[in-house]
This record gives C-alpha cells, sequence and structure tokens, in this order.
C-alpha cells in the first residue's frame, strides 16, 4: 500500500476522553476467550430496560446527537433474557457443521421404493418446516436492541442452523432416486402460529418449547427411521442444534418466570394454544394422521406392509414427545399445570399408550 | 367384515387407522439421484431438472420447498420479496456453502494472547475503531434480518446465503468487541450513524438496501479492513482483520452480482441506482467529515500518536483514494458510472485522476 505525502493534519482528539469505562481486561479461559469472559465492568451489567435507539454497542459512549435509528420494540430484560446465552451462542459456533462434506452421502444405497417415498415425504416436510425456525428468529433480531446482543446472538446462530438443516433434507430428498413429494402446508399463517405471534416469548414457546421440542425428539428418534449412515448422521447433527434451540426456549421461559410473575397467566394461555394446536397438529410429525405421520410409521416399520407396527412406535415417540414436553416445561416454572389439572398432556399421553 | 393388514388382530387395543397415503405416488419429478462430487454434496448440485427451475416471479405465499406439490388452501404466510429480480444472485449457493467450509470461532481462532499492552493512544484508537466496526457489523446483522424473512422460499439459496451472512455478522460483532475488552482498553465513543441510518431506514426494497449496505458501505469497510489488517499491532488482530475480509469478500461477491442481475431485469433499476448514490453519496460524504474514526485510523496507521498527524493521516488518504477507486470501478461495471460533477467534494478528492478528468471535473 502505498504511502501518500505527508501533510500535517490537525487532530483533535477529544474522543479521547470521551470513550467507555476504560481498564477492561478479558482474559481468554481453556475455552479461549467466550463471551461470558468479557461480561467484566459496566460491560456485564445487562440494563432492565434499553434506551439504546441508535445501536451503540453496549457499554460504548453515547453521541447525544445520534439518530433513533433502532425502532426496536424489545428494549426490556425479561422479554427475550435468559441466563446462558452466551454459552449456547460459543457452543453454537464450536459445533457449525457441513450438509455437503460432514454427511456420508456415499453410504446412501437404493431403498425400496415405499421406504425411499416415505423418506422423501418425511424430507419435503422437514424442508418446509425448518425454515419457520430461521424466518421467525430473523424479525425478532431486528427488533432487539442490541443492549441484549447476547440473545440476538443465539437467534442468528438458530438461523444458520435452520438454514443447514433446510439444506441437508433437501439434499436428502433429491440424493436417491426419489424427489420431494407434497407440502403439508402445516407452517401457515393462521391465528396461533410460530409466525403470527407478536410478542417474542409467545413466539420463543411456539417455536422452541412446543414445535422444535416435537421435532427434536424425532431426531433424536433418527436411529430408528434412519437405513444408512447419511440419515443417521443428518438426524444426529440436527438433534444436536435442535437441542440448543429448545434451552434457548427454556431458559428464557425460566428466566420470564422468575422476573415478571405477572405475566406467568399469560404464558400458561400459550401453552394451553400449544397443546391444542402444535402438539397435536400437522406441525408435529408424529401429531394426527399426516403425510408426515404416515411416512414416519412407514419407515419405523420398515415398509407399508408393517405400517401397524410402525404406528406403535410412532405412538411411542409420541408419548415420549410429550414426556420431554411435559419435563421442559417443569424446567421452565410452569409444571403446576401437570398437577392442576389444567393441561391435557397426561391424557394425551395415556390416549397414545392404549 | 374381512380384516385387512391395517386391522389390529388385538380385539382390546382401539383399531390402528388406516393410511390414506394420499401422498404416495405424488411428485413433480422423480428418479433424481444427485450425486456428491469432489467438494461434497453441495446446494448447487441439487439444481437439477425442475429443482433447478428459478421461476422469474414465486407468488406462493407458503413455505411449499421449490419442486414440491404444494398444497391448496393454505392460508399465506405474507412474503414481500416475490421476485427473482428483487434479490437473486447466481452465485448464492456455492457462496452459502463456502461460508460453510471456512467457519470460524472468534472466541478460539484468535490468538488472544498475542496481545501485549499497548502505548494509551494507540490503545484508544485501536478500541474506537472497534467500536465502529461492532456498530458496522450490528448494521448488517440488523439489515439482513429485516429483509430475509420478506422473501419467498422460491429462492431459498439466497435466503440460505443472507443466514451465513448474518451470522458472519455476529461473529464480526463479537470479534471486535471481544478486542476491545481484552488489553485494558474498552469501548469508544459511538459512530455518529447517518450512513446507518440510511442503509437502516431504505424502504424501496432489498436492492436498495444492498445498495448502501454492500455497495457503499461495503466497499469502505473491506478497504479500511484490508488496511487495518496491513498495520496490525499483533496477530489477534490481524485474524480478526483477515476472517472478517473472507467473510466481507462473500458478501460482496453476493451484492454485485445481485446489483448486476437486478439492473438486467428491471426496467429503470439503473436510473433509480443513480439516484439512490446521488442521494447517498452526500449521506457518506457528511459522515467522513466526523473526525472521529479518521483520527483512530491515522494513529493506528501511524503505530502510534506521534507520527499520526502527518504518517498516519497521509496512510488514512491513500485507503481513502483505494475506497473511491473501488467504488467507481464497482459503479462503472454495474453501469451506473458515477461523474465526478455529480458527486460531493468530500468524496471526490479521494477520486483517481483519470476518473475526475474524463467527468470533466
Amino acid at each position: 500500500m502505498a504511502e501518500a505525502s505527508a501533510d500535517i493534519f490537525e487532530m483533535k482528539l477529544d474522543w479521547m476522553s470521551a470513550q467507555g469505562e476504560w481498564g477492561t481486561h478479558a482474559k481468554p479461559g481453556k475455552h479461549g476467550l467466550s463471551l461470558a469472559d468479557i461480561q467484566q465492568g459496566s460491560y456485564g451489567d445487562i440494563p432492565e430496560h434499553s434506551d439504546n435507539m441508535s445501536g451503540r454497542p453496549r457499554g460504548a459512549n453515547p453521541r447525544p446527537d445520534a439518530y433513533r435509528i433502532g425502532g426496536y420494540s424489545v428494549r426490556t430484560k425479561h422479554e427475550i433474557w435468559l441466563d446462558n446465552a452466551s454459552f449456547l451462542y460459543e457452543e453454537a459456533l464450536q459445533r457449525q457443521w457441513s450438509s455437503a462434506t460432514d454427511v456420508p452421502w456415499d453410504t446412501i444405497e437404493p431403498l425400496p421404493d415405499d421406504i425411499e417415498q416415505a423418506q422423501c415425504e418425511l424430507c419435503t416436510f422437514l424442508t418446509e418446516v425448518e425454515f419457520v425456525a430461521g424466518d421467525v428468529p430473523s424479525r425478532w433480531v431486528a427488533k432487539t436492541t442490541p443492549d441484549y446482543f447476547e440473545p440476538r446472538h443465539v437467534l442468528l446462530a438458530q438461523v444458520m442452523d435452520e438454514a443447514r438443516h433446510m439444506d441437508v433434507f433437501r439434499k436428502r430428498a433429491l440424493a436417491n432416486g426419489g424427489g420431494l413429494m407434497s407440502a403439508t402446508g402445516g407452517t401457515a399463517g393462521v391465528v396461533g402460529s410460530i409466525d403470527l405471534a407478536r410478542d417474542f416469548t409467545e413466539m420463543s414457546s411456539r417455536l422452541h418449547i412446543s414445535g422444535e421440542g416435537a421435532v427434536l425428539t424425532i431426531f433424536r428418534m433418527g436411529e430408528l427411521m434412519a437405513y444408512n449412515d447419511a440419515e443417521k448422521t443428518m438426524y444426529r447433527l440436527c438433534a444436536q442444534d435442535e437441542a440448543r434451540h429448545v434451552a434457548f426456549g427454556v431458559m428464557h421461559m425460566r428466566y420470564m418466570a422468575e422476573t415478571a410473575p405477572e405475566r406467568r397467566e399469560e404464558i400458561e394461555c400459550y401453552f394451553d394454544e400449544a397443546e391444542r394446536q402444535i402438539l397435536a397438529g400437522s406441525q408435529n410429525p408424529a401429531g394426527a394422521q399426516t403425510e408426515s405421520s404416515e411416512s414416519l410409521a412407514i419407515l419405523l416399520g420398515g415398509g407399508l406392509d408393517n405400517y401397524d407396527e410402525g404406528i406403535k412406535k410412532l405412538m411411542a415417540i409420541r408419548r415420549r414427545q410429550l414426556t420431554e414436553y411435559q419435563k421442559r416445561v417443569r424446567s421452565a416454572g410452569f409444571g403446576e399445570r401437570f398437577e392442576n389439572g389444567r393441561s391435557p398432556i397426561k391424557e394425551m399421553i395415556a390416549a397414545s399408550a392404549a | 367384515m374381512a380384516k385387512n393388514k391395517f386391522d389390529t388382530e388385538d380385539p382390546v387395543a382401539p383399531p390402528i387407522p388406516k393410511p390414506k397415503l394420499r401422498w404416495m405416488n405424488r411428485s413433480n419429478q422423480w428418479n433424481t439421484r444427485v450425486k456428491p462430487g469432489k467438494h461434497g454434496l453441495r446446494l448447487g448440485d441439487l439444481n437439477v431438472g425442475i429443482y433447478g427451475d428459478v421461476p422469474a416471479v414465486w407468488n406462493d405465499q407458503t413455505r411449499n420447498p421449490r419442486g414440491a406439490i404444494p398444497k391448496k388452501g393454505v392460508p399465506p404466510v405474507g412474503y414481500t420479496v416475490r421476485t427473482k429480480a428483487e434479490l437473486w444472485a447466481d452465485s448464492a449457493a456455492d457462496l452459502y456453502e463456502e461460508a460453510i467450509q471456512r467457519k470460524w470461532a472468534p472466541a478460539t481462532d484468535v490468538p488472544w494472547k498475542s496481545i501485549k499492552p499497548l502505548p494509551e493512544p494507540l490503545e484508544r484508537a485501536v478500541c474506537q475503531v472497534m467500536t465502529e466496526l461492532c456498530q458496522y457489523a450490528n448494521c448488517d446483522i440488523e439489515t439482513i434480518s429485516q429483509w430475509q424473512y420478506q422473501m419467498a422460499y422460491g429462492y431459498h439459496e439466497v435466503k440460505q446465503f443472507l443466514a451465513t451472512a448474518s451470522f458472519d455478522g455476529a461473529r464480526m460483532y463479537e470479534a471486535f468487541r471481544k478486542r476491545a475488552l481484552c488489553n485494558g482498553g474498552g469501548l469508544g465513543l459511538e459512530g455518529p450513524g447517518e450512513v446507518n441510518r440510511m442503509i437502516l431506514e431504505s424502504r424501496g426494497g432489498w436492492s436498495e438496501a444492498v445498495t448502501y449496505l454492500y455497495l457503499m458501505r461495503g466497499t469502505f469497510t473491506v478497504v479500511m479492513l484490508r488496511y487495518l489488517e496491513a498495520h496490525a499491532c499483533n496477530d489477534a488482530e490481524r485474524a480478526i482483520y483477515a476472517a472478517s475480509l473472507e467473510a466481507k469478500g462473500r458478501h460482496m461477491t453476493y451484492a454485485l452480482e445481485h446489483l448486476q442481475y437486478s439492473i438486467a431485469h428491471t426496467d429503470g433499476r439503473r436510473e433509480v441506482m443513480q439516484t439512490l448514490l446521488f442521494i447517498g453519496e452526500r449521506v457518506w460524504a457528511r459522515e467522513l467529515k466526523d473526525h472521529v474514526l479518521r483520527e483512530a485510523l491515522a494513529i493506528v496507521f501511524a503505530g502510534g500518536l506521534n507520527h499520526a498527524a502527518d504518517k498516519g493521516m497521509a496512510i488514512f488518504q491513500q485507503m481513502m483514494r483505494d475506497v473511491m477507486t473501488e467504488y467507481c470501478f464497482s459503479c462503472d461495471w454495474l453501469g451506473v458510472t458515477r461523474k465526478a460533477e455529480r458527486m460531493p467534494s468530500a468524496l471526490t478528492q479521494y477520486m483517481p485522476l483519470a476518473e475526475k478528468q474524463s467527468s470533466g471535473s
């Protein structure tokens, strides 16, 4: 890079005495320099309410004449916060994977037509739903003040994860003599859907706890419905990502329960809705009799001829989904609903065991 | 009634419902067998047969994957960016895969221990630069995030690439913040934010946002990162700037290709861009008058305060000449040539002499 003539310019340097807190010495730990390591002094103070409308980094010295360009609607800590956001974000970074090279695609062998069709239908469904979980968090990122950048960063990692999930299922559908099949419309813009939530916690209860929770159980059962190492790998890697997303929802809900008790009843209503709709409806691949549940039954049973065997396994997965959902809601601090008769989950578990 | 294979044998258990199987034997294109190449099975490899047909308009407002059979009667989700010309770039799928291969984690891939205490004016300058770069990354994140969910599903390659771009923004934000807080310093004074405002408030469409976010701000940022890499105080900073440059390189590739596509496929787009640039250059010029970033960069380029006013400022000016050379080159390439007489002097002072002469200035 050429250096030009050296005229002398006047330097004001007034900004040097107008900076944020000085003397910060964050040190890397055994996992490198993590976000948790830089929560030092005032830089670790998370405001209960944010008046940062100019998008400045938390802890930077504000300019009085800065434009109010943020337009942030999420500016209260309990609306989005969770205590382990830094950890989840750093883990997401460490566990990035590539569907192009980390899935052993060459292990896929031709399958009987009914199995291939079931796999392709399930992949069509999963391609369809995975980017709900990409579209929706991305919308909330832009609405949240950067004073709460840690949860925002986890949501950005989720958008990245979901892009990869969408692509891995599309790849599987097109890799073995099949193709995409029928969309289910399970992610439509209807009342009570993940898309239409107008409050972050409402959205998170639907997306992270009930929606992704249900899908996580399916992914964890991937061994049962996979026919080769490529499919096993695909489900295992997706499950690892999905577990972080579910953890986000549970930890956020727990924070909300502890810090905003006035919103408990409202949140109970979101769970009521989730138990009526998302867990039971077409967004759940193991839900009612849908394209995806039929294809799952064929995969689990080992073919159309063993459909009834597959349905029995699917019911076992469904029980597990409901049981895991209960655990998550309890962990979030809303377990009472399972004891006081408000939640139909126990009856749903009993019905799926019949 | 004769039992069929879907009736249970157990008279006590409820019957297992018969599958409807309406979805079976229904595909717009079957027998697709995409094979992995030497770089694995990549997103672009999937664009075979009908799965590779990217329509000029995508009116389906559901999440029907491209090539799948849509379901009728599904209420719309409400996508507003639904034409190819508004977002497309042929390289999006390749850039997406490249972004995934070039993963990095600031926590562990930056050699933080290479950072040693710096003289206070230099540390303050580095921290000021990091603060403003953080704001640039924040602007990337918020701009992409507010557009991405509005993009129709038929163009999933672009949505997926933008997922990597906003994640790149998160990593850069994180790395710049970490650098500011690890060496006895802290964050600085927030930037003036006028260009951020212009980018975030662009409402005329994604292509307008791309014009400001990448063609204008992106060009400036890339050249600045290059100079910062060349004048880094330690290996940690060099690693941060190098990784950021890789990411910005992908973003700029997408942006220029998209703008070229948009101009080629939209009547009047070239003229709209000329107007946008005319307005944007004035905002950019006003922000350049702010002395804070300029002085901080001069100190970093000079390696300290002593020669910042002469040597450091000279390097800053050279950097700005490089910025304007690249900006004018990109504009020429896109067919929206910048004429010096229509640009503010705060920018033309850095324009290459040939550019100024050819436009009669």
